[in-house]
C-alpha cells in the first residue's frame, strides 16, 4: 500500500520531468502544522504558473522542481494555503495556519460567492462537514438543531419523518417559512408532500448524505440572501458539497461505517390500577359490546388486583385481571440506522474528482418500518485550459421504504392513537399473532381497532424515491480580472407511495389500495459575469451581473381502489367499485436579472449593494428590490488590536426581497366533482381569487457587531435585526356566507424583531495540547401579526388545527396563537361550575398560548487533547406553548398515572353515594348511606364556583371528573408550557496518531461516539416531548398523537487511504 | 458603444421581456379545471351535493335525526347527548353556503347571460329551499347579502322572517319564470327530471310550507301565500306525481347512510319512534326499522344512552333502521306528496285553505303508506283508531304525531315541524347535557366569531345567546 501511494505520490513528478527544461533546481522540505508542529502529509504543492505540482508523503516531505523565483503554493484542507518564492536555499519549511484559527475567515455567501467574513454586513453562520456527519442524523435538517443561533428545528417524531426548521421567526403568514436550500448553488427541493395521508413522509432535504456535505452556511435572512430572491425570505441553506481537493492526499480512498441504535425517549406515565371498563365493570365475550362493557376501550374498569374476569384470550373464561404496565413499551423495538459510504477522490492540475456512494438503512421503532436510501455522486471539475473551468455534479438517490410509520391519530394507520386507549390489562404479547385462522384480526377490542401488529404489518404504505440532482458549471476567465459563468442545474423526482388496507381492517371491512405518485421537478439556468479589480492601492471592487431562468414543475396522480374486490391483492384493478382518481399538473416560470457589487477600501471598510427583479409566472407584475450593507473592520481601521482587543467589527444592512406564489391563483376555476353515475359534475371553487395580486415584501434591517478578545480566545458577535412582511399573500378563511370558504388576500403584515448573540470562548489552551472550548448561541424573536386586511374585516388566518383547537395568526398577537376554549370563570377569575359540579365551558374562544417560543439557546463544550475529542451540546427553547393530544385523550381514557388522585380511598377520593338524582357526600368513608344506597370511594369535587358565588360541593365520580375537566371541548386543560432544556448531543472522536495510521499505510483514522437527545434537563409538558411536529407546516404546537421521539447511540469509523 | 444606440437596446429588451411576459401568462393557465362552467354539469353538482348535505352525517345522523328521536346512537353517543362536533355545525353551513348557494347563485348569472330560463328558475327554487333549510336550522342567517363575496366580505345576517318573505317572493319569481318559458331546456336534473312543470309544484310546495312555518307568528302573511297560490290555481304534487327527491346510485355515488354502513356501525334506529309505531301498530315498523342481527323482537335503543350503557346493550341485540332508508341506492326525500298534503290540512284547519282538514290528514297518511307501499284495508284499520283519527281540538297533535311518522328520516324537516307544532311530546335524550331540554336550533359556527365577529355579534344580541335551546323566530311555542 505504502509503496502504491508513493509511487502515485511521485506521478506528478514524473510527468513534470518529460516537459522539464534545463535550469530547474530540486526543492524539498516538510510541511508542519503551526500549532502543534505536527508533520503533514498529502498537503499539495504547486509551482504558481506551471502545471508542476507534488504531494508531500506520509512523514510531511516533499521534493518538487522549480526555478528560483517560482512561487510554491501550499494547500491542504483545514488550513489556509501557504505562498513561499523559492530563493537560494533549495530546502524549505513550510508550516501552515490551521483556517479555524484564522481572522479572515472566507465563508461562502449567495450564489456561492466565497467572501471573507470580516467584509460582510450581515451575520453568517457556519457547519463544518464534521458537525454535520459525525451528529448521524439521517434527516439533515435535526444536524442543525442547536448549533446555529437563530435557527429552530422542530425534530421528527420516531427515529424518522419530516423534521421542521425555521430561521428568525416566521416571515410569511400563510406561506412556506422554511429557508431555501442551495446545494453548490443550485437550489434543490425540501417539500414535503402528502401531508395528512397519515404518514410523517419526510422533507426531500433528507435525502442529501451528510457524509458528503463540505460545509453549511446560513444565511439567516433577507440581508444575507436577498440575491436569491423570491424564496430567501426565510433565509438560505447554503450547503458546499465535498469535492476532489477535499481528499488528504493518498489514494484518496474514505470509508465511513456507522451505526446508531434508537430507543424511545419518553412515552405516557400509566396507570397500573385499574384496567379496561367503565364504571369499575368488565368483562369480554366479543369486544365490540357484547359482555360487560367489552365494546368500550377505556380503562375505567375494575381494579386490576388479579380477580378472574373473562378476557380476550381466555374463551370466555374468567383468568386474573391483572396489570401490563409496560403493554404500550414492549411494543416498540429498538431502531437502528446503519451508515456505509464510500468515496474516492483526488486533485491533479487539471481534474478535481470525487465519488461516494453511501447506503443508509434505517429501522424504525415501531414494527415493520423502516427505509434505506443508496446515493451515488460523482463531481468533477476539469480545468480544460488555464482559463476554461467545468465542473458537473451529479448526485443520485433511491429512497426505497416498504412501510412508514403511521401517524395523525387514524385509527386504521396509527397505533399511538390505540396505545391512549389501550386497556392497562392487555398483554401485548398476546396480540402478536395478530390473525385468526379465518383471516379476521385478533384483538383486545373489536369496536374502534384492529390489531396494533395488524396495523404494522397488513396496513402498509411503502414509498419509493428516485431522485437526481445535478449541475454542471463552466467558467472562463477572459480576463484576469474579469470571469463569465454559465451553470444549469436540475433536481428531480419521482415519488411513488403505495396505500394497503387489508380486508377486514376495522372500519374498512374490504380495505382499499392507493397509489399516489408525484414528480417534481425544477431546473435552473444561470448567467454571471464576475469582475474583480484593484483600483489605485484603496480600493477592491467585485462586480457581478447575471441572469437566471427556473422553471419548477409539479405532477401527482392519485388512484384509489376505495374497496378491494378480493382480499390479499393489491392492485388498482382489484375494485369493487369505479377508481377513485384525481391528477393535478403545475407549472411556474421565474426570469431573473440580478447584479452586485462590493466595494473595499484598505481591506478593513466595505460596502455590498445588491439588486434583484424577478418575473415570475404566478404574478400579473415585475418586481424590483435590493439590498446594501456595509462592514466596517475599526480594530485594522484605527489601529486598536492589542493583546486585549483581537477584532472589532461594526455591521449593519437593509434589503428587501419579493416573493411570488404558488401558481394559478388568479383566475377562478371550476373544479370536477365525482360524476353521479354518468353524470359529470362541476362545482364553483370554494376559493376566491384574484387577478391582481402583488409580490409579498419583506423589509429587512440588521445591525451587527463583532468583537475577538486575547487572540481571538474570546469573541462576541451580536446582531440585531428587523424584519416587516408585506402583501401578504393568504388565502384567507373568510365566512362561508360569503360563497365561498377562502379569499386570496394581498394585504397581510407580519414582524419580527429579534437579537442573536454568539460567545466564542477558549477558557484553556495549553501546550501539550489540551484545550476547551465554549460556544454558545441565543436567539430571541418577537412577532407581531399587524394586519391581516386592508379592511379590518379579518382577525385571524387559520395555520392548523385538530379537534377543538386552532393554530391562527391574529391580528396584534404574536405569531402561531394556539386558539381554543377554555373555563369559563367569574369576575374574580375562578371557574365556574354547573349545578352537577362540572366545570362549565366558555363559549366565546380564545388565545391559550403560542407555539412560538420567546427565546433559543444553546451550549456547546468541546475539549480536545492530543486526539481525543468530547463535547456536549445542550438546547434549550424557552416560552412556547404545546396543546397535548396525548394529555387530552389519555385523561378521559383513564390510562394516565395522572388520572389516580381520587379514584379511590387510597388515592384521596371522597365518599359519596348517590341518592337517585344527585351524589351526595358522606363524613368518612366507613359512614353508610341511607336506605341501603351503596357507598362509592372515588368522588372528587372541582375547584369552582357556582354562578351565584359559592364554593362548588358537588362530587363527581373520578371517571366523570376527569372526562369533563379534560373534556375535548375544552382546550384549556391540555395547554402546556413548551420549554425544555435538552441535552441534545454529546460526541466522543479519536484521531488516530498520524505516526501509528501511517504505519498502517493509511492517510487518518477517526472513531466517533456519538448520542443525540439523551434527556431533558428540565420540561414542563408532562407524558409527551414538547418539540414534536407532525408536519413541516405552519401549524405547529400542536401534538396530536405523535410517535414518541427517540434518544440515539451510535458509533462512526471513518478510515482515509 | 455609441450613444445613439441605448434607447434601441431598451426597445429590444423590452421586446424580449413582453415576450417573456405572455410566454409566463401562458404558463400560469390553470391546466388542471376550466375556467367556464357548463350549465348542466353545474346544476346537476349543485343538486347531488346540496342533497349529499340534507341527508348527510353532519346535518342528520349526528344532530337533526337524534333530535327528532328518529335515530339513536350505539358508539360514540356524545351528539346524542346534545354534544354535536363542532365540525358538523360547521361543515351544515360550509357545505350549504358555499356549495350551494354559490353554485346557484352562479347558475342564475349564467341563466340571465346565456337566456336560459329553465335553468334560472330551477336554481332560485333550489337556493330558495337551501336558504329555507339553513334558517329553519339556525335562526337569523345571512341572506341578504350572501354569496356575494365580491360586495361582502362579511356579510349581515337577516332576521328570519325577512328571509322567509324574501323567499317567498323569489319563489313567486321563479314560478312566473316557468309560466312565461315552459319548454326552456333543463338538463342534468337528477331531481325531478329537468320538467319545469315539476319544478313548478316544488316551488308552491316550498312557498306552502313557508307560510306554516310563519302562521303562528305571521297568520295574515301565511293567509296571503296561500290566496296567491290559489289564484294561480293550487299547482302542487299530486298523486302518481314525481316527488322531489334524489335516487341515489351504486358506490360512490350512493346515499350517504348507506355509505356510512358500508363502514360504521354507530347508529340504532330510537325507542321514542318503535314505542310510537307499536303503540299504534303501525305497518311502516317493519319499513322503518330493521329486526336485530341476532334475532329477536325489534328493539330501539334509548336517545342519549351514557357510552357503556348503550354498548351493553349490543350491536347484535339491537334494531338499525330499516333497509329502505339504509340501502346504497335508497332515495333522499326533499318534497314528497304527503308532506304537501299535510300543509295543505293544517291550512284548510287554520282557514288558509279551502278545504276540508279532516280529509286532507287522511289523505296525507295514506299517501305516507303509498310512499313506502302500503295501501289497502290495513290503512283503513290504521286511520280508524281513536289515536290516529283527527283530532279538531288539538289539530297539532294529530298533524304533529302524523307529520313526525311520515317525514321519518327526513329529518331536517321533521325537526322544524316537530318545533313549530310541538308535537310529538318527546322526552329529552336520558343524559342529555342541556338540563332537561331539547336543541331547537343550531348553534352558528364558531368560525363565524372570528371571520364574521360584527355580524355575529349583533345577530346573537337580537336572537338571543347562542345556544341550542335558544328559540328561533317561528318557533312561537
Amino acid at each position: 500500500m505504502k509503496y502504491l501511494q508513493r509511487l502515485l505520490c511521485l506521478l506528478p513528478g514524473l510527468l513534470w520531468l518529460q516537459q522539464s527544461i534545463a535550469q530547474e533546481i530540486r526543492v524539498s522540505g516538510v510541511v508542519t502544522s503551526r500549532t502543534d508542529a505536527q508533520r503533514i502529509p498529502g498537503a499539495v504543492i504547486r509551482v504558481k504558473g506551471s502545471s508542476s505540482g507534488a504531494q508531500t508523503d506520509a512523514d510531511g516531505r516533499f521534493a518538487i522542481n522549480a526555478h528560483e523565483k517560482d512561487t510554491l503554493q501550499v494547500f491542504y484542507l483545514g488550513f489556509e494555503p501557504a505562498f513561499v518564492v523559492v530563493g537560494s536555499n533549495h530546502v524549505i519549511n513550510i508550516s501552515l495556519e490551521s483556517t479555524n484559527r484564522k481572522l479572515d475567515e472566507v465563508v461562502v455567501t449567495a450564489l456561492g460567492i466565497s467572501r471573507e467574513k470580516k467584509s460582510l454586513g450581515y451575520a453568517v453562520q457556519e457547519l463544518k462537514s464534521k458537525d454535520i456527519s459525525e451528529a448521524k442524523e439521517t434527516n439533515l435538517v435535526n444536524a442543525l438543531s442547536g448549533k446555529i443561533a437563530g435557527v429552530q428545528v422542530t425534530n421528527s417524531q420516531g427515529n424518522m419523518g419530516s423534521s421542521r426548521i425555521v430561521i428568525r421567526g416566521e416571515t410569511s403568514i400563510a406561506g412556506n417559512n422554511q429557508p431555501l436550500f442551495v446545494l453548490d448553488g443550485v437550489p434543490v427541493d425540501n417539500s414535503q408532500l402528502g401531508v395528512g395521508t397519515g404518514r410523517d413522509f419526510a422533507n426531500a432535504i433528507s435525502d442529501i448524505n451528510p457524509d458528503d456535505i463540505a460545509a453549511i452556511s446560513v444565511l439567516k435572512g433577507p440581508n444575507a440572501a436577498a440575491l436569491y430572491g423570491s424564496r430567501a425570505s426565510g433565509g438560505v441553506i447554503v450547503i458546499k458539497t465535498k469535492t476532489g481537493k477535499d481528499t488528504k492526499g493518498g489514494l484518496g480512498v474514505t470509508v465511513n461505517s456507522g451505526a446508531t441504535f434508537e430507543k424511545v425517549l419518553i412515552l405516557p406515565d400509566f396507570q397500573n390500577s385499574y384496567g379496561q371498563g367503565t364504571g369499575g365493570q368488565f368483562s369480554y365475550k366479543d369486544g365490540k359490546g357484547g359482555g360487560l362493557n367489552d365494546g368500550v376501550d377505556e380503562s375505567w374498569g375494575p381494579k386490576m388486583d388479579g380477580r378472574l374476569i373473562p378476557q380476550f384470550f381466555s374463551n370466555g373464561e374468567a383468568v386474573p385481571f391483572v396489570a401490563h404496565p409496560n403493554n404500550v413499551k414492549d411494543f416498540y423495538v429498538t431502531g437502528y440506522t446503519l451508515n456505509n459510504g464510500l468515496s474516492v477522490g483526488g486533485s491533479s492540475e487539471k481534474i478535481d474528482y470525487r465519488f461516494s456512494y453511501n447506503n443508509t438503512k434505517q429501522v424504525g421503532i415501531l414494527p415493520n418500518t423502516g427505509i434505506s436510501r443508496n446515493t451515488f455522486v460523482a463531481s468533477n471539475t476539469f480545468r480544460l485550459t488555464p482559463k476554461l473551468t467545468l465542473s458537473t455534479y451529479a448526485n443520485y438517490i433511491r429512497s426505497a421504504a416498504d412501510n412508514l410509520p403511521g401517524v395523525d391519530g387514524k385509527r386504521g394507520n396509527s397505533v399511538t392513537l390505540q396505545f391512549i386507549w389501550f386497556g392497562r390489562q392487555v398483554d401485548i404479547e398476546k396480540l402478536k399473532n395478530y390473525k385468526n385462522p379465518d383471516g379476521t384480526d385478533y384483538n383486545w377490542n373489536h369496536s374502534y381497532y384492529s390489531n396494533p401488529y395488524w396495523i404494522q404489518n397488513e396496513n402498509t404504505v411503502g414509498m419509493l424515491r428516485n431522485r437526481f440532482l445535478g449541475n454542471a458549471r463552466l467558467s472562463y476567465e477572459i480576463q484576469p480580472w474579469l470571469t463569465a459563468a454559465f451553470r444549469i442545474g436540475t433536481d428531480y423526482y419521482q415519488d411513488r407511495r403505495k396505500y394497503r388496507v387489508a380486508y377486514y381492517t376495522n372500519g374498512t371491512p374490504f380495505g382499499s389500495y392507493t397509489e399516489d405518485a408525484y414528480a417534481v421537478n425544477e431546473t435552473n439556468g444561470e448567467f454571471t459575469l464576475n469582475a474583480k479589480k484593484k483600483l489605485g492601492s484603496n480600493f477592491d471592487i467585485d462586480v457581478l451581473a447575471g441572469g437566471n431562468l427556473r422553471t419548477n414543475q409539479y405532477e401527482q396522480n392519485y388512484q384509489q381502489a376505495p374497496r378491494l374486490a378480493i382480499k390479499g391483492v393489491y392492485t388498482l384493478n382489484n375494485s369493487r367499485d369505479p377508481l377513485v382518481s384525481t391528477s393535478y399538473l403545475s407549472r411556474q416560470k421565474v426570469y431573473s436579472a440580478f447584479a452586485s457589487a462590493q466595494v473595499g477600501y484598505h481591506n478593513y471598510a466595505f460596502v455590498n449593494l445588491t439588486a434583484r427583479n424577478d418575473w415570475s409566472s404566478t404574478l400579473p407584475v415585475s418586481y424590483f428590490y435590493p439590498s446594501v450593507n456595509a462592514s466596517l473592520v475599526l480594530s485594522e481601521a484605527f489601529h486598536l488590536q492589542s493583546n486585549v482587543l483581537s477584532l472589532l467589527k461594526v455591521r449593519g444592512g437593509w434589503a428587501q426581497v419579493g416573493k411570488d406564489t404558488d401558481p394559478y391563483l388568479q383566475v377562478n376555476t371550476y373544479p370536477f366533482n365525482t360524476p353521479f353515475g354518468s353524470q359529470p359534475l362541476l362545482t364553483v371553487s370554494d376559493k376566491y381569487l384574484s387577478k391582481n395580486i402583488k409580490p409579498e415584501i419583506t423589509t429587512s434591517t440588521e445591525l451587527g457587531v463583532e468583537a475577538g478578545f486575547f487572540k481571538n480566545r474570546a469573541k462576541i458577535d451580536v446582531t440585531y435585526y428587523n424584519t416587516t412582511s408585506r402583501n401578504q399573500i393568504l388565502l384567507a378563511d373568510v365566512s362561508g356566507s360569503t360563497g365561498y370558504l377562502k379569499k386570496l388576500l394581498n394585504s397581510g403584515e407580519l414582524k419580527n424583531h429579534g437579537v442573536e448573540v454568539q460567545l466564542g470562548l477558549t477558557p484553556i489552551i495549553t501546550r501539550s495540547g489540551f484545550r476547551w472550548d465554549v460556544n454558545v448561541n441565543y436567539a430571541r424573536n418577537v412577532s407581531e401579526v399587524v394586519s391581516l386586511d386592508n379592511d379590518g374585516f379579518l382577525n385571524s388566518y387559520v395555520l392548523g388545527s385538530s379537534g377543538n383547537i386552532q393554530v391562527i395568526a391574529t391580528k396584534g398577537q404574536r405569531y402561531g396563537a394556539l386558539f381554543g376554549s377554555a373555563f369559563a370563570r367569574d369576575a374574580q377569575g375562578r371557574v365556574l361550575v354547573n349545578a352537577d359540579g362540572r366545570p362549565q365551558t366558555d363559549p366565546t374562544q380564545r388565545v391559550l398560548g403560542y407555539f412560538t417560543p420567546k427565546w433559543t439557546g444553546s451550549i456547546n463544550n468541546a475539549f480536545s487533547f492530543k486526539g481525543f475529542n468530547l463535547s456536549f451540546l445542550i438546547d434549550t427553547k424557552q416560552g412556547g406553548s404545546i396543546w397535548s393530544g396525548t394529555n387530552s385523550t389519555g385523561m378521559r381514557t383513564g390510562v394516565l398515572a395522572a388520572t389516580m388522585p381520587g379514584r379511590d380511598q387510597e388515592h384521596g377520593g371522597l365518599p359519596y353515594y348517590n341518592d337517585g338524582t344527585k351524589n351526595v357526600q358522606l363524613p368518612s368513608h366507613d359512614a353508610t348511606a341511607p336506605n341501603g344506597a351503596v357507598v362509592k370511594h372515588d368522588g372528587i369535587i372541582f375547584d369552582g364556583y357556582t354562578a351565584d358565588g359559592k364554593k362548588n360541593t358537588a362530587v363527581l365520580p373520578a371517571m366523570d371528573y376527569y372526562k369533563a375537566v379534560y373534556s375535548s371541548s375544552l382546550s384549556e386543560t391540555s395547554i402546556y408550557d413548551a420549554s425544555f432544556i435538552k441535552l441534545r448531543e454529546v460526541r466522543l472522536g479519536y484521531t488516530l496518531p498520524q505516526t501509528i495510521v501511517n504505519k498502517w499505510g493509511l492517510q487518518s483514522v477517526n472513531i466517533a461516539l456519538v448520542a443525540r437527545n439523551l434527556g431533558y434537563l428540565s420540561k414542563h409538558a408532562p407524558n409527551i416531548d414538547p418539540e414534536t411536529a407532525f408536519n413541516t407546516g405552519n401549524g405547529q404546537g400542536l401534538e396530536t398523537l405523535q410517535i414518541p421521539t427517540t434518544r440515539s447511540f451510535g458509533f462512526n469509523l471513518n478510515v482515509s487511504f | 458603444m455609441k450613444k445613439w444606440l441605448i434607447p434601441i437596446y431598451i426597445l429590444a429588451a423590452a421586446l424580449i421581456f413582453s415576450g417573456c411576459r405572455k410566454e409566463l401568462d401562458r404558463i400560469n393557465i390553470n391546466p388542471n379545471e376550466p375556467t367556464i362552467p357548463d350549465p348542466e354539469y353545474l346544476f346537476a353538482n349543485g343538486i347531488k351535493s346540496n342533497v349529499d348535505t340534507y341527508w348527510g352525517t353532519d346535518a342528520t345522523m349526528e344532530t337533526t335525526l337524534l333530535y327528532v328521536q328518529y335515530w339513536s346512537k350505539i358508539q360514540y353517543p356524545d351528539p346524542d347527548r346534545y354534544i354535536p362536533a363542532s365540525t358538523s355545525i360547521q361543515s351544515v353551513w360550509n357545505n350549504f353556503y358555499a356549495q350551494g348557494i354559490t353554485d346557484f347563485t352562479t347558475l342564475i348569472q349564467l341563466g340571465d347571460s346565456l337566456k336560459l330560463p329553465g335553468y334560472k328558475a330551477s336554481s332560485i327554487i333550489m337556493r330558495s329551499w337551501i336558504f329555507q333549510v339553513l334558517t329553519d336550522l339556525y335562526g337569523d342567517v345571512p341572506y341578504s347579502q350572501a354569496g356575494q363575496i365580491e360586495k361582502y366580505l362579511t356579510p349581515k345576517y337577516d332576521r328570519q322572517q325577512d328571509i322567509y318573505n324574501g323567499l317567498l317572493t323569489e319563489l313567486k319569481q321563479a314560478v312566473t319564470i316557468i309560466d312565461a318559458n315552459p319548454g326552456a331546456p333543463l338538463a342534468g336534473d337528477s331531481l325531478l327530471l329537468g320538467k319545469l312543470q315539476n319544478w313548478k309544484k316544488f316551488a308552491n310546495g316550498l312557498r306552502s310550507r313557508i307560510a306554516l312555518r310563519i302562521a303562528d307568528r305571521d297568520p295574515e302573511g301565511a293567509r296571503k301565500v296561500f290566496a296567491d297560490l290559489a289564484a294561480e290555481g293550487n299547482v302542487f304534487f299530486a298523486d302518481g306525481d314525481r316527488e322531489a327527491k334524489l335516487n341515489y346510485l351504486a358506490s360512490p355515488s350512493q346515499n350517504p347512510v348507506g355509505r356510512n354502513r358500508e363502514t360504521r356501525n354507530d347508529y340504532r334506529i330510537s325507542k321514542t319512534v318503535i314505542d310510537q309505531l307499536q303503540a299504534l301498530n303501525d305497518p311502516r315498523l317493519t319499513v322503518y326499522a330493521a329486526k336485530p342481527a341476532d334475532g329477536g323482537p325489534y328493539l330501539g335503543v334509548t336517545n342519549g344512552l351514557p357510552a357503556d350503557s348503550a354498548s351493553r346493550l349490543g350491536f347484535s341485540k339491537t334494531s338499525d333502521v330499516g333497509s329502505a332508508f339504509t340501502a346504497s341506492q335508497a332515495p333522499a326525500f326533499l318534497f314528497t306528496y304527503a308532506e304537501q298534503l299535510f300543509i295543505l290540512a293544517e291550512a284548510a284547519q287554520r282557514g288558509f285553505y279551502n278545504g276540508n282538514a279532516s280529509d286532507l290528514y287522511q289523505q296525507a297518511v295514506r299517501a305516507s303508506f303509498k310512499q313506502y307501499g302500503i295501501t289497502g284495508a290495513t290503512v283503513d284499520a290504521y286511520l280508524a283508531q281513536p289515536a290516529v283519527q283527527y283530532n279538531v281540538a288539538n289539530y297539532k297533535k294529530s298533524i304533529g304525531d302524523q307529520k313526525w311518522l311520515a317525514l321519518f328520516s327526513e329529518s331536517l324537516e321533521a325537526f322544524a315541524e316537530w318545533r313549530r307544532l310541538d308535537y310529538p311530546q318527546l322526552k329529552p335524550a336520558y343524559t342529555g347535557v342541556l338540563l332537561g331540554k331539547m336543541p331547537v336550533r343550531f348553534t352558528y359556527p364558531s368560525s363565524e366569531q372570528a371571520l364574521n365577529g360584527i355580524n355575529y355579534k349583533a345577530a346573537v344580541a337580537r336572537q338571543g345567546t347562542d345556544l341550542l335551546t335558544t328559540k328561533v323566530w317561528f318557533d312561537m311555542y
